[in-house]
């Protein structure tokens, strides 16, 4: 996905490798052979494990399994990742967040009071024209192709500054069916429902 | 009884569809699945009952596709003798649009971004059907 969004390489270039790795095995070396380097592939697999064990330790975890499975990732990190090194560095993460007091899978966030579009960076201006009041900090970095921590880390700052704020429930979830006529609960599923061609029946 | 001419769904007057019910189910969904953006139930004919959708999308425009959709994939499930169809999942680049039945009188749709885990919505949807298809009939 970081791949994609940043423009390194084009989607038809991404499912070719995609493709070609099939045979090969070797997402990288497909990658590799269509000029991106793999110094670049590997920092980009660093900052993927790191994003996702900070995106796991952020959540909740409700239940886990075991696995036996040993398929290897799409693109692994070549020289594996020292497991007290990755903890650290989530440790590092959570606390940055933690002043902002905000989920980032729970808090939905939008425009707040102070709007100051001129001063805004191109990348704050994004974010408050994504930030519909639907949308949680992971939504937004989906939606904007980014890592989920510094967008979190991004979104907590603007909450500080007033540039969002968090919605409330009315706005985040609109049920509506549009104050139409209720409809008649159906009858139970019938095999097979004939179609009235009558306008009215007693 | 006044049945609506060439409609699937009958509508009466003074009857009560529980939409406050509907609607929990909806919110509920999108709570616990992240990555779930928008949610619509609509009778199989394409007329939207409830929805819970962005303001750029059309509930009216998404049950109507997600009705053509339901029924060419039942065709086809019928058809090639698949037996009775559950779901069907179009995957985009940028997203999924997955469209359950719910009996054979109505539909729920379900839009996710790229992120969405199509296992996790798969999993949670399951009593969310069974549950929206008792308040729709009861």
């Amino acid at each position: 996905m970081l791949l994609l969004s940043s423009g390194r390489i084009e989607e038809g270039d991404w499912t070719a490798a995609l493709v070609e790795s099939v045979e090969t095995r070797s997402l990288q070396a497909a990658l590799v052979a269509r000029g991106i380097a793999a110094t670049e592939i590997q920092s980009l697999v660093m900052v993927a494990v790191q994003d996702g064990a900070f995106a796991t330790a952020a959540g909740e975890i409700e239940r886990y399994v075991f696995d036996e499975c040993i398929d290897p990732p799409l693109l692994p990190a070549e020289q594996g990742v020292a497991p007290d090194v990755l903890l650290a560095g989530t440790a590092r993460r959570l606390d940055a967040i933690a002043a902002f007091s905000l989920s980032p899978y729970r808090d939905r966030v939008m425009p707040g009071r102070v709007t100051e579009p001129a001063g805004l960076s191109a990348e704050r201006r994004e974010i408050v024209a994504l930030a519909d009041g639907r949308r949680t900090a992971r939504d937004l970095a989906f939606a904007l192709g980014r890592s989920l921590h510094p967008v979190t880390v991004e979104i907590g700052r603007m909450l500080e500054d007033g540039l969002l704020e968090i919605a409330p429930p009315a706005t985040s979830f609109r049920c509506s069916h549009w104050g139409l006529a209720a409809l008649r609960p159906r009858t139970r599923a019938e095999p097979d429902v004939e179609i009235s061609l009558r306008s009215s029946e007693v | 009884m006044f049945v609506l001419s060439g409609s699937t769904f009958p509508i009466l007057k003074g009857s009560e569809l529980d939409y406050d019910a509907l609607s929990a189910e909806l919110r509920k969904l999108r709570e616990n699945v992240a990555g779930v953006t928008d949610t619509v139930i609509a009778a199989s004919d394409g007329i939207p009952i409830v929805a819970d959708v962005a303001k750029n999308i059309d509930p009216a425009h998404i049950s109507a596709l997600a009705a053509a959709d339901l029924g060419i994939a039942r065709q086809a499930a019928e058809v090639i003798g698949l037996g009775t169809l559950s779901q069907t999942v179009v995957f985009g680049s940028e997203g999924y649009m997955a469209v359950y039945a719910i009996g054979r009188l109505s539909l729920m749709v379900v839009l996710g971004d790229k992120g969405l885990n199509l296992g996790r919505l798969l999993h949670e949807t399951r009593p969310v059907i069974e549950r929206v298809g008792v308040i729709l009939s009861s």
